[in-house]
Protein backbone atom coordinates (compact mmCIF):
# COMPACT_ATOMS: atom_id res chain seq x y z
CA UNK A 1 0.00 0.00 0.00
CA UNK A 2 2.56 2.48 1.12
CA UNK A 3 4.84 1.51 -1.73
CA UNK A 4 2.10 2.11 -4.30
CA UNK A 5 1.30 5.41 -2.62
CA UNK A 6 4.94 6.42 -2.85
CA UNK A 7 5.07 5.48 -6.49
CA UNK A 8 1.99 7.60 -7.10
CA UNK A 9 3.68 10.52 -5.39
CA UNK A 10 6.80 9.95 -7.43
CA UNK A 11 4.90 9.96 -10.72
CA UNK A 12 3.07 13.08 -9.67
CA UNK A 13 6.19 14.97 -8.69
CA UNK A 14 7.93 13.85 -11.86
CA UNK A 15 5.03 15.18 -13.87
CA UNK A 16 5.12 18.52 -12.08
CA UNK A 17 8.85 18.70 -12.60
CA UNK A 18 8.67 18.15 -16.33
CA UNK A 19 5.65 20.44 -16.58
CA UNK A 20 7.49 23.29 -14.86
CA UNK A 21 10.57 22.58 -16.90
CA UNK A 22 8.55 23.11 -20.05
CA UNK A 23 7.08 26.32 -18.70
CA UNK A 24 10.56 27.63 -18.04
CA UNK A 25 11.61 26.54 -21.50
CA UNK A 26 8.65 28.32 -23.10
CA UNK A 27 9.45 31.49 -21.16
CA UNK A 28 13.06 31.30 -22.29
CA UNK A 29 12.08 30.77 -25.92
CA UNK A 30 9.60 33.64 -25.80
CA UNK A 31 12.25 36.34 -25.75
CA UNK A 32 14.24 34.60 -28.46
CA UNK A 33 11.13 34.31 -30.61
CA UNK A 34 10.50 38.03 -30.06
CA UNK A 35 13.98 39.05 -31.20
CA UNK A 36 13.85 36.71 -34.19
CA UNK A 37 10.44 38.05 -35.20
CA UNK A 38 11.66 41.64 -34.91
CA UNK A 39 14.63 40.85 -37.13
CA UNK A 40 12.47 39.04 -39.69
CA UNK A 41 9.88 41.80 -39.91
CA UNK A 42 12.37 44.64 -40.11
CA UNK A 43 14.50 42.88 -42.70
CA UNK A 44 11.49 41.73 -44.73
CA UNK A 45 10.15 45.29 -44.71
CA UNK A 46 13.42 47.03 -45.50
CA UNK A 47 15.48 44.73 -47.69
CA UNK A 48 13.22 44.90 -50.79
CA UNK A 49 13.60 48.67 -50.79
CA UNK A 50 17.38 48.49 -50.34
CA UNK A 51 17.57 45.97 -53.15
CA UNK A 52 15.53 48.16 -55.44
CA UNK A 53 17.26 51.44 -54.59
CA UNK A 54 20.75 49.95 -54.34
CA UNK A 55 22.60 49.42 -51.07
CA UNK A 56 25.41 51.80 -51.97
CA UNK A 57 23.01 54.50 -53.21
CA UNK A 58 21.15 54.13 -49.95
CA UNK A 59 23.96 54.19 -47.39
CA UNK A 60 26.35 56.44 -49.33
CA UNK A 61 23.80 58.85 -50.81
CA UNK A 62 24.17 62.35 -49.38
CA UNK A 63 20.70 63.62 -50.29
CA UNK A 64 17.55 62.81 -48.34
CA UNK A 65 14.66 64.33 -50.28
CA UNK A 66 11.73 61.92 -50.11
CA UNK A 67 9.14 64.47 -51.26
CA UNK A 68 10.94 65.43 -54.43
CA UNK A 69 10.23 63.83 -57.78
CA UNK A 70 12.38 61.87 -58.40
CA UNK A 71 12.93 61.26 -54.72
CA UNK A 72 16.38 60.66 -53.27
CA UNK A 73 16.87 58.47 -50.24
CA UNK A 74 20.51 58.75 -49.18
CA UNK A 75 21.05 58.17 -45.47
CA UNK A 76 24.77 58.92 -45.21
CA UNK A 77 23.97 62.23 -43.44
CA UNK A 78 21.99 60.32 -40.81
CA UNK A 79 24.61 57.59 -40.41
CA UNK A 80 27.29 60.24 -39.91
CA UNK A 81 24.95 62.15 -37.61
CA UNK A 82 24.47 59.11 -35.41
CA UNK A 83 28.21 58.39 -35.34
CA UNK A 84 29.21 61.99 -34.58
CA UNK A 85 26.69 62.41 -31.76
CA UNK A 86 27.76 59.07 -30.32
CA UNK A 87 31.43 60.05 -30.53
CA UNK A 88 30.63 63.35 -28.81
CA UNK A 89 28.73 61.52 -26.09
CA UNK A 90 31.65 59.14 -25.56
CA UNK A 91 34.17 62.00 -25.37
CA UNK A 92 32.06 63.81 -22.78
CA UNK A 93 30.54 60.88 -20.94
CA UNK A 94 33.32 58.30 -20.64
CA UNK A 95 35.86 60.27 -18.55
CA UNK A 96 33.14 61.45 -16.16
CA UNK A 97 31.59 58.00 -16.00
CA UNK A 98 34.79 56.04 -15.44
CA UNK A 99 36.09 58.48 -12.83
CA UNK A 100 32.72 58.40 -11.05
CA UNK A 101 32.86 54.61 -11.04
CA UNK A 102 36.38 54.70 -9.63
CA UNK A 103 35.27 57.10 -6.94
CA UNK A 104 32.29 54.92 -6.03
CA UNK A 105 34.33 51.74 -5.91
CA UNK A 106 37.49 52.93 -4.23
CA UNK A 107 37.26 56.43 -2.75
CA UNK A 108 33.79 57.19 -1.41
CA UNK A 109 32.84 56.47 2.19
CA UNK A 110 29.88 54.21 2.88
CA UNK A 111 27.49 57.03 3.81
CA UNK A 112 28.06 58.90 0.55
CA UNK A 113 27.95 55.67 -1.44
CA UNK A 114 24.51 54.86 -0.02
CA UNK A 115 23.32 58.21 -1.34
CA UNK A 116 25.15 58.28 -4.68
CA UNK A 117 24.37 54.77 -5.84
CA UNK A 118 20.55 55.13 -5.76
CA UNK A 119 20.94 58.52 -7.50
CA UNK A 120 22.77 56.88 -10.38
CA UNK A 121 20.21 54.09 -10.55
CA UNK A 122 17.54 56.76 -10.66
CA UNK A 123 19.33 58.41 -13.59
CA UNK A 124 18.99 55.17 -15.52
CA UNK A 125 15.28 55.10 -14.83
CA UNK A 126 14.41 58.62 -15.98
CA UNK A 127 12.44 58.45 -19.26
CA UNK A 128 14.42 59.80 -22.19
CA UNK A 129 11.76 62.36 -23.11
CA UNK A 130 12.34 63.94 -19.69
CA UNK A 131 16.06 64.24 -20.47
CA UNK A 132 15.01 65.81 -23.76
CA UNK A 133 12.85 68.46 -22.11
CA UNK A 134 15.60 69.18 -19.62
CA UNK A 135 18.05 69.71 -22.47
CA UNK A 136 15.57 71.82 -24.42
CA UNK A 137 14.92 74.17 -21.52
CA UNK A 138 18.37 74.18 -19.89
CA UNK A 139 21.15 73.27 -22.32
CA UNK A 140 19.76 74.78 -25.53
CA UNK A 141 19.54 78.38 -24.19
CA UNK A 142 23.06 78.14 -22.74
CA UNK A 143 24.52 76.88 -26.01
CA UNK A 144 22.53 79.51 -27.92
CA UNK A 145 24.02 82.22 -25.73
CA UNK A 146 27.54 80.80 -26.06
CA UNK A 147 27.79 79.97 -29.77
CA UNK A 148 24.77 81.74 -31.27
CA UNK A 149 22.41 80.29 -33.83
CA UNK A 150 19.54 78.11 -32.75
CA UNK A 151 21.29 76.30 -29.91
CA UNK A 152 20.14 73.02 -31.41
CA UNK A 153 23.34 71.47 -32.69
CA UNK A 154 25.89 68.71 -32.36
CA UNK A 155 27.33 70.15 -29.14
CA UNK A 156 23.93 70.18 -27.41
CA UNK A 157 23.11 66.68 -28.61
CA UNK A 158 26.48 65.37 -27.47
CA UNK A 159 26.17 66.90 -24.01
CA UNK A 160 22.70 65.42 -23.62
CA UNK A 161 23.77 61.97 -24.79
CA UNK A 162 26.91 62.20 -22.66
CA UNK A 163 24.68 62.63 -19.62
CA UNK A 164 22.32 59.88 -20.70
CA UNK A 165 25.00 57.22 -21.06
CA UNK A 166 26.49 57.95 -17.62
CA UNK A 167 24.40 55.41 -15.64
CA UNK A 168 25.30 52.58 -18.03
CA UNK A 169 29.00 53.39 -17.92
CA UNK A 170 29.11 54.01 -14.18
CA UNK A 171 27.33 50.82 -13.08
CA UNK A 172 29.24 48.49 -15.41
CA UNK A 173 32.62 50.14 -14.79
CA UNK A 174 32.06 50.02 -11.06
CA UNK A 175 31.33 46.30 -11.25
CA UNK A 176 34.46 45.79 -13.33
CA UNK A 177 36.63 47.73 -10.87
CA UNK A 178 35.20 45.82 -7.92
CA UNK A 179 35.90 42.53 -9.71
CA UNK A 180 39.66 43.21 -9.71
CA UNK A 181 41.19 41.00 -6.95
CA UNK A 182 41.99 43.02 -3.86
CA UNK A 183 45.47 41.46 -3.74
CA UNK A 184 46.49 43.69 -6.69
CA UNK A 185 45.71 46.77 -4.67
CA UNK A 186 47.21 45.42 -1.45
CA UNK A 187 50.37 44.30 -3.21
CA UNK A 188 50.97 47.68 -4.76
CA UNK A 189 50.32 49.46 -1.45
CA UNK A 190 52.80 47.07 0.17
CA UNK A 191 55.37 48.09 -2.43
CA UNK A 192 54.98 51.69 -1.36
CA UNK A 193 52.50 53.10 -3.90
CA UNK A 194 49.99 55.68 -2.72
CA UNK A 195 46.23 54.95 -2.71
CA UNK A 196 45.66 57.04 -5.87
CA UNK A 197 48.63 55.54 -7.70
CA UNK A 198 47.64 51.98 -6.86
CA UNK A 199 44.15 52.55 -8.21
CA UNK A 200 44.95 54.63 -11.28
CA UNK A 201 47.93 52.67 -12.55
CA UNK A 202 47.05 49.17 -11.36
CA UNK A 203 43.39 48.54 -10.56
CA UNK A 204 41.97 50.58 -13.47
CA UNK A 205 44.19 48.95 -16.13
CA UNK A 206 43.32 45.54 -14.69
CA UNK A 207 39.62 46.36 -15.12
CA UNK A 208 40.05 47.76 -18.62
CA UNK A 209 38.16 45.12 -20.57
CA UNK A 210 35.15 45.52 -18.25
CA UNK A 211 35.35 49.28 -18.62
CA UNK A 212 35.59 48.88 -22.39
CA UNK A 213 32.43 46.75 -22.34
CA UNK A 214 30.65 49.49 -20.41
CA UNK A 215 31.72 52.00 -23.06
CA UNK A 216 30.41 49.77 -25.83
CA UNK A 217 27.05 49.42 -24.10
CA UNK A 218 27.10 53.20 -23.70
CA UNK A 219 27.63 53.52 -27.46
CA UNK A 220 24.66 51.22 -27.99
CA UNK A 221 22.52 53.40 -25.76
CA UNK A 222 23.66 56.61 -27.47
CA UNK A 223 23.16 55.37 -31.01
CA UNK A 224 19.68 54.08 -30.23
CA UNK A 225 18.50 57.14 -28.32
CA UNK A 226 15.59 58.88 -30.02
CA UNK A 227 13.03 60.89 -28.12
CA UNK A 228 15.53 63.10 -26.31
CA UNK A 229 17.70 63.75 -29.35
CA UNK A 230 14.77 64.68 -31.56
CA UNK A 231 14.08 67.70 -29.33
CA UNK A 232 17.55 69.22 -29.32
CA UNK A 233 19.51 68.15 -32.39
CA UNK A 234 17.83 70.38 -35.00
CA UNK A 235 17.15 67.39 -37.24
CA UNK A 236 18.40 68.83 -40.53
CA UNK A 237 18.71 66.05 -43.08
CA UNK A 238 21.90 67.26 -44.74
CA UNK A 239 25.54 66.28 -44.37
CA UNK A 240 26.85 67.33 -40.92
CA UNK A 241 28.20 70.85 -41.40
CA UNK A 242 30.02 71.66 -38.17
CA UNK A 243 29.76 71.43 -34.40
CA UNK A 244 27.48 74.45 -34.16
CA UNK A 245 25.08 73.17 -36.81
CA UNK A 246 22.20 70.78 -36.34
CA UNK A 247 22.26 67.16 -37.28
CA UNK A 248 19.83 64.28 -37.79
CA UNK A 249 20.42 60.74 -36.57
CA UNK A 250 19.02 57.51 -37.99
CA UNK A 251 16.60 57.07 -35.10
CA UNK A 252 15.24 60.60 -35.33
CA UNK A 253 14.90 60.25 -39.09
CA UNK A 254 12.52 57.35 -38.53
CA UNK A 255 10.53 58.88 -35.72
CA UNK A 256 10.17 62.29 -37.38
CA UNK A 257 8.90 61.15 -40.73
CA UNK A 258 7.10 57.88 -40.04
CA UNK A 259 3.74 59.47 -39.22
CA UNK A 260 3.34 61.12 -42.60
CA UNK A 261 5.34 58.79 -44.79
CA UNK A 262 3.68 56.75 -47.51
CA UNK A 263 4.76 54.25 -50.16
CA UNK A 264 8.49 54.31 -51.01
CA UNK A 265 9.17 56.94 -48.34
CA UNK A 266 7.78 54.59 -45.69
CA UNK A 267 9.85 51.69 -47.00
CA UNK A 268 12.94 53.89 -46.96
CA UNK A 269 12.35 54.60 -43.27
CA UNK A 270 12.00 50.89 -42.52
CA UNK A 271 15.22 50.36 -44.46
CA UNK A 272 16.83 52.98 -42.21
CA UNK A 273 15.76 50.79 -39.30
CA UNK A 274 17.52 47.86 -41.00
CA UNK A 275 20.79 49.79 -41.11
CA UNK A 276 20.30 50.86 -37.50
CA UNK A 277 19.66 47.26 -36.48
CA UNK A 278 22.85 46.18 -38.24
CA UNK A 279 24.77 48.82 -36.27
CA UNK A 280 23.26 47.62 -33.00
CA UNK A 281 24.04 44.00 -33.86
CA UNK A 282 27.66 44.91 -34.55
CA UNK A 283 27.92 46.82 -31.28
CA UNK A 284 26.38 44.02 -29.24
CA UNK A 285 28.52 41.44 -31.02
CA UNK A 286 31.64 43.39 -30.06
CA UNK A 287 30.35 43.55 -26.51
CA UNK A 288 29.85 39.78 -26.38
CA UNK A 289 33.34 39.09 -27.69
CA UNK A 290 34.90 41.46 -25.17
CA UNK A 291 32.82 39.99 -22.38
CA UNK A 292 33.89 36.46 -23.23
CA UNK A 293 37.51 37.52 -23.24
CA UNK A 294 37.38 39.39 -19.96
CA UNK A 295 35.13 36.87 -18.26
CA UNK A 296 33.03 39.50 -16.48
CA UNK B 1 41.47 74.02 0.16
CA UNK B 2 39.04 71.45 -1.21
CA UNK B 3 36.11 73.47 0.08
CA UNK B 4 37.28 76.68 -1.55
CA UNK B 5 37.84 74.86 -4.81
CA UNK B 6 34.39 73.31 -4.86
CA UNK B 7 32.81 76.64 -3.91
CA UNK B 8 34.53 78.35 -6.84
CA UNK B 9 33.39 75.54 -9.12
CA UNK B 10 29.82 75.82 -7.92
CA UNK B 11 29.74 79.59 -8.47
CA UNK B 12 31.24 79.18 -11.92
CA UNK B 13 28.69 76.58 -12.97
CA UNK B 14 25.73 78.59 -11.71
CA UNK B 15 27.10 81.73 -13.36
CA UNK B 16 27.23 79.95 -16.71
CA UNK B 17 23.73 78.54 -16.19
CA UNK B 18 22.30 81.93 -15.24
CA UNK B 19 24.17 83.67 -18.04
CA UNK B 20 22.52 81.29 -20.45
CA UNK B 21 19.06 82.06 -19.16
CA UNK B 22 19.24 85.84 -18.88
CA UNK B 23 19.29 86.91 -22.49
CA UNK B 24 16.31 89.24 -22.51
CA UNK B 25 18.12 92.17 -24.07
CA UNK B 26 15.97 93.44 -26.96
CA UNK B 27 15.82 92.23 -30.52
CA UNK B 28 19.00 92.36 -32.57
CA UNK B 29 18.04 92.67 -36.24
CA UNK B 30 21.58 91.72 -37.27
CA UNK B 31 20.88 88.23 -36.07
CA UNK B 32 20.38 85.30 -38.38
CA UNK B 33 16.89 84.02 -39.04
CA UNK B 34 16.43 80.65 -37.38
CA UNK B 35 14.14 78.70 -39.66
CA UNK B 36 11.79 76.09 -38.29
CA UNK B 37 10.20 73.73 -40.78
CA UNK B 38 8.16 70.55 -40.69
CA UNK B 39 9.43 67.15 -41.77
CA UNK B 40 9.22 65.78 -45.30
CA UNK B 41 5.86 64.19 -45.91
CA UNK B 42 4.02 66.45 -43.46
CA UNK B 43 0.74 67.79 -44.86
CA UNK B 44 1.49 71.28 -43.58
CA UNK B 45 4.90 71.31 -45.21
CA UNK B 46 3.54 69.88 -48.45
CA UNK B 47 0.93 72.64 -48.68
CA UNK B 48 3.36 75.35 -47.57
CA UNK B 49 6.06 74.61 -50.14
CA UNK B 50 3.46 74.16 -52.87
CA UNK B 51 1.68 77.47 -52.26
CA UNK B 52 4.88 79.48 -51.86
CA UNK B 53 6.52 77.95 -54.94
CA UNK B 54 9.35 76.64 -52.80
CA UNK B 55 8.57 73.37 -54.54
CA UNK B 56 10.17 73.82 -57.94
CA UNK B 57 8.59 71.94 -60.80
CA UNK B 58 9.99 71.51 -64.28
CA UNK B 59 8.47 70.23 -67.49
CA UNK B 60 9.82 66.74 -66.99
CA UNK B 61 7.57 66.31 -63.96
CA UNK B 62 10.48 66.66 -61.55
CA UNK B 63 9.75 68.38 -58.26
CA UNK B 64 12.40 69.74 -55.95
CA UNK B 65 11.63 70.98 -52.44
CA UNK B 66 14.06 73.86 -52.01
CA UNK B 67 13.47 74.45 -48.29
CA UNK B 68 16.75 75.80 -46.85
CA UNK B 69 18.64 72.84 -45.49
CA UNK B 70 19.72 74.61 -42.30
CA UNK B 71 16.09 74.79 -41.17
CA UNK B 72 15.37 73.04 -37.87
CA UNK B 73 12.95 70.19 -38.45
CA UNK B 74 10.17 69.63 -35.92
CA UNK B 75 7.58 66.94 -36.39
CA UNK B 76 4.48 68.44 -34.84
CA UNK B 77 2.60 71.73 -34.70
CA UNK B 78 3.19 71.92 -30.95
CA UNK B 79 6.94 71.42 -31.35
CA UNK B 80 7.10 74.24 -33.93
CA UNK B 81 5.21 76.57 -31.56
CA UNK B 82 7.46 75.75 -28.60
CA UNK B 83 10.61 76.17 -30.67
CA UNK B 84 9.48 79.55 -32.02
CA UNK B 85 8.28 80.76 -28.61
CA UNK B 86 11.63 79.75 -27.10
CA UNK B 87 13.89 81.39 -29.69
CA UNK B 88 13.21 85.03 -30.51
CA UNK B 89 15.06 84.94 -33.83
CA UNK B 90 13.10 82.04 -35.25
CA UNK B 91 10.27 81.77 -37.76
CA UNK B 92 7.95 78.86 -38.42
CA UNK B 93 4.63 77.91 -39.96
CA UNK B 94 1.64 76.15 -38.43
CA UNK B 95 -2.01 75.47 -39.01
CA UNK B 96 -4.01 78.66 -38.43
CA UNK B 97 -6.49 76.84 -36.19
CA UNK B 98 -3.67 75.85 -33.81
CA UNK B 99 -2.38 79.41 -33.43
CA UNK B 100 -1.73 80.42 -29.81
CA UNK B 101 -0.81 83.62 -28.00
CA UNK B 102 2.65 82.24 -27.28
CA UNK B 103 3.66 83.24 -30.81
CA UNK B 104 2.77 85.98 -33.27
CA UNK B 105 1.26 85.39 -36.71
CA UNK B 106 2.67 87.63 -39.43
CA UNK B 107 0.59 89.53 -41.94
CA UNK B 108 1.34 88.37 -45.46
CA UNK B 109 1.31 91.15 -48.07
CA UNK B 110 -0.43 93.25 -45.42
CA UNK B 111 -3.26 90.76 -44.99
CA UNK B 112 -3.91 89.33 -41.56
CA UNK B 113 -4.15 85.54 -41.27
CA UNK B 114 -7.83 85.10 -40.42
CA UNK B 115 -10.71 82.92 -41.52
CA UNK B 116 -12.50 85.85 -43.20
CA UNK B 117 -9.46 86.68 -45.27
CA UNK B 118 -9.10 83.06 -46.34
CA UNK B 119 -12.76 82.84 -47.27
CA UNK B 120 -12.62 86.01 -49.37
CA UNK B 121 -9.37 84.86 -50.95
CA UNK B 122 -7.07 87.68 -49.85
CA UNK B 123 -4.94 85.45 -47.57
CA UNK B 124 -3.31 83.08 -49.98
CA UNK B 125 -1.73 80.37 -47.83
CA UNK B 126 -4.41 77.73 -47.23
CA UNK B 127 -5.08 74.03 -47.79
CA UNK B 128 -7.93 71.51 -47.50
CA UNK B 129 -8.60 69.14 -44.62
CA UNK B 130 -9.68 65.75 -45.95
CA UNK B 131 -11.35 62.72 -44.49
CA UNK B 132 -11.32 59.42 -46.32
CA UNK B 133 -13.02 56.07 -45.98
CA UNK B 134 -12.80 52.74 -47.71
CA UNK B 135 -15.71 51.39 -49.75
CA UNK B 136 -19.17 51.97 -48.34
CA UNK B 137 -18.99 53.62 -44.88
CA UNK B 138 -20.93 52.12 -41.98
CA UNK B 139 -24.28 53.84 -41.24
CA UNK B 140 -22.74 55.49 -38.21
CA UNK B 141 -19.71 56.77 -40.13
CA UNK B 142 -22.00 58.02 -42.89
CA UNK B 143 -24.21 59.85 -40.44
CA UNK B 144 -21.19 61.40 -38.73
CA UNK B 145 -19.91 62.66 -42.09
CA UNK B 146 -23.39 64.06 -42.79
CA UNK B 147 -23.16 65.87 -39.48
CA UNK B 148 -19.73 67.31 -40.31
CA UNK B 149 -21.00 68.58 -43.66
CA UNK B 150 -24.15 70.10 -42.21
CA UNK B 151 -24.81 73.64 -41.04
CA UNK B 152 -24.18 72.60 -37.41
CA UNK B 153 -20.94 70.77 -38.18
CA UNK B 154 -19.56 73.61 -40.25
CA UNK B 155 -20.44 76.08 -37.49
CA UNK B 156 -18.10 74.13 -35.21
CA UNK B 157 -15.45 74.21 -37.95
CA UNK B 158 -15.76 77.99 -38.08
CA UNK B 159 -15.71 78.34 -34.28
CA UNK B 160 -12.45 76.44 -34.17
CA UNK B 161 -10.80 78.95 -36.46
CA UNK B 162 -11.02 77.05 -39.72
CA UNK B 163 -12.78 77.98 -42.92
CA UNK B 164 -16.07 76.34 -43.86
CA UNK B 165 -16.30 74.20 -46.99
CA UNK B 166 -19.48 76.01 -47.98
CA UNK B 167 -21.88 78.32 -46.18
CA UNK B 168 -25.22 77.18 -47.62
CA UNK B 169 -25.36 73.61 -46.30
CA UNK B 170 -28.52 71.79 -45.15
CA UNK B 171 -29.07 71.53 -41.41
CA UNK B 172 -28.54 68.20 -39.69
CA UNK B 173 -31.54 66.11 -38.66
CA UNK B 174 -31.13 64.21 -35.43
CA UNK B 175 -31.91 60.50 -35.64
CA UNK B 176 -30.94 57.43 -33.64
CA UNK B 177 -27.32 56.25 -33.64
CA UNK B 178 -25.21 53.96 -31.53
CA UNK B 179 -21.89 52.16 -31.79
CA UNK B 180 -18.19 52.92 -31.96
CA UNK B 181 -16.22 54.89 -34.51
CA UNK B 182 -12.44 54.96 -34.88
CA UNK B 183 -10.94 57.97 -36.61
CA UNK B 184 -7.20 58.22 -37.22
CA UNK B 185 -4.83 60.55 -39.00
CA UNK B 186 -3.40 64.05 -39.25
CA UNK B 187 -2.37 65.84 -36.09
CA UNK B 188 -3.52 69.09 -37.72
CA UNK B 189 -7.07 67.85 -38.30
CA UNK B 190 -7.36 66.23 -34.87
CA UNK B 191 -8.30 69.35 -32.82
CA UNK B 192 -11.33 70.21 -34.97
CA UNK B 193 -12.28 66.54 -35.28
CA UNK B 194 -12.28 66.26 -31.49
CA UNK B 195 -14.75 69.14 -31.23
CA UNK B 196 -16.97 67.62 -33.90
CA UNK B 197 -16.88 64.24 -32.17
CA UNK B 198 -17.68 65.87 -28.83
CA UNK B 199 -20.77 67.56 -30.24
CA UNK B 200 -21.85 64.36 -31.94
CA UNK B 201 -21.40 62.25 -28.82
CA UNK B 202 -23.46 64.76 -26.89
CA UNK B 203 -26.37 64.13 -29.25
CA UNK B 204 -26.01 60.35 -29.05
CA UNK B 205 -24.89 59.08 -25.64
CA UNK B 206 -24.53 55.54 -27.04
CA UNK B 207 -21.94 56.56 -29.60
CA UNK B 208 -18.27 56.58 -28.74
CA UNK B 209 -15.73 58.07 -31.10
CA UNK B 210 -12.05 57.31 -30.68
CA UNK B 211 -9.64 59.72 -32.33
CA UNK B 212 -6.00 58.81 -32.90
CA UNK B 213 -3.59 61.58 -33.93
CA UNK B 214 -1.10 59.54 -35.91
CA UNK B 215 -0.32 61.63 -38.98
CA UNK B 216 -1.88 61.93 -42.42
CA UNK B 217 -0.22 58.95 -44.04
CA UNK B 218 -0.69 56.71 -41.02
CA UNK B 219 -4.37 57.72 -41.04
CA UNK B 220 -4.78 56.83 -44.70
CA UNK B 221 -2.96 53.57 -44.06
CA UNK B 222 -5.32 52.79 -41.18
CA UNK B 223 -8.38 53.56 -43.32
CA UNK B 224 -7.08 51.30 -46.09
CA UNK B 225 -6.30 48.47 -43.68
CA UNK B 226 -9.65 48.89 -41.97
CA UNK B 227 -8.21 49.60 -38.50
CA UNK B 228 -9.92 53.00 -38.66
CA UNK B 229 -13.39 53.76 -40.01
CA UNK B 230 -12.36 57.21 -41.17
CA UNK B 231 -8.89 58.57 -41.93
CA UNK B 232 -7.93 62.25 -41.67
CA UNK B 233 -5.40 63.98 -43.92
CA UNK B 234 -4.21 67.57 -43.91
CA UNK B 235 -3.13 67.28 -47.55
CA UNK B 236 -4.47 66.11 -50.87
CA UNK B 237 -4.57 62.32 -51.12
CA UNK B 238 -1.89 60.51 -53.12
CA UNK B 239 -2.92 58.50 -56.18
CA UNK B 240 -2.14 55.22 -54.41
CA UNK B 241 -4.49 56.26 -51.61
CA UNK B 242 -7.24 57.53 -53.89
CA UNK B 243 -7.25 54.15 -55.63
CA UNK B 244 -8.63 52.59 -52.46
CA UNK B 245 -10.29 55.43 -50.58
CA UNK B 246 -13.02 57.99 -51.11
CA UNK B 247 -11.98 61.44 -49.96
CA UNK B 248 -14.10 64.33 -48.74
CA UNK B 249 -13.03 67.88 -47.86
CA UNK B 250 -14.42 68.86 -44.45
CA UNK B 251 -12.74 72.22 -43.84
CA UNK B 252 -10.15 74.61 -45.18
CA UNK B 253 -7.22 75.63 -43.05
CA UNK B 254 -4.93 78.59 -43.36
CA UNK B 255 -1.22 78.28 -42.68
CA UNK B 256 0.04 81.00 -40.36
CA UNK B 257 3.64 82.20 -40.54
CA UNK B 258 4.68 82.64 -36.93
CA UNK B 259 7.51 84.48 -35.18
CA UNK B 260 8.47 85.05 -31.57
CA UNK B 261 6.40 87.62 -29.64
CA UNK B 262 9.53 89.75 -29.14
CA UNK B 263 10.07 90.07 -32.87
CA UNK B 264 9.19 93.64 -33.97
CA UNK B 265 8.44 92.58 -37.55
CA UNK B 266 4.72 92.19 -38.18
CA UNK B 267 4.41 92.07 -41.91
CA UNK B 268 6.24 90.24 -44.70
CA UNK B 269 5.50 89.87 -48.38
CA UNK B 270 4.88 86.42 -49.78
CA UNK B 271 8.14 86.72 -51.75
CA UNK B 272 10.07 87.53 -48.58
CA UNK B 273 8.69 84.46 -46.85
CA UNK B 274 9.68 82.41 -49.86
CA UNK B 275 13.20 83.89 -49.89
CA UNK B 276 13.56 83.24 -46.17
CA UNK B 277 12.55 79.61 -46.58
CA UNK B 278 14.82 79.06 -49.57
CA UNK B 279 17.79 80.53 -47.72
CA UNK B 280 18.19 83.70 -49.83
CA UNK B 281 17.32 85.95 -46.89
CA UNK B 282 19.34 84.81 -43.90
CA UNK B 283 19.29 87.80 -41.54
CA UNK B 284 16.35 89.70 -40.07
CA UNK B 285 17.61 93.10 -41.27
CA UNK B 286 17.46 91.85 -44.86
CA UNK B 287 13.74 91.22 -44.48
CA UNK B 288 12.73 94.81 -43.76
Amino acid sequence: MTIIGNEGELVKSKFIESFMKNIFLISATMSIVAIVLICIFIFAGGLPFIEEYGLLNFILGTEWKPSDTPASYGILPMILGSLILTLGAIILGVPVGVLTATYLAKFSNKKLYKFLKPCINLMAGIPSIVYGFFALTAIVPIIRALVGGTGMNIITGSILLGIMILPTIISLSEAAIRAVPNSYYEGSIALGASHERAILSLVLPAARSGILSSIILGIGRAIGETMAVVLVAGNQARMPAGLTKGVRTMTTNIVIEMAYAADAHREALIATAVILLVFILIINGTFLILKRRSGI
Amino acid sequence: MKKIFSMVLLILVSAIALGGCSNSDGFDTNSTINLVSREEGSGTRGAFVEILDILEKDEGGNEIDRTYEEAIIQNSTEAVISTVSGDKYSIGYISLGSLKDKVKALKIDGVEASTENIQNGSYKISRPFNVAYKGEPSPLAKDFLNFILSEQGQTIVAEEGYVQVATDLPSYNKNKQEGKLVIAGSTSVTPVMEKLAEAYEEMYPDVSIEIQATGSSAGMQAAMEGTADIGMASRELKDSELAELTAQVIAIDGIAIIVNNENPIGDLTIDEVKSIYTGEITHWNMAQ
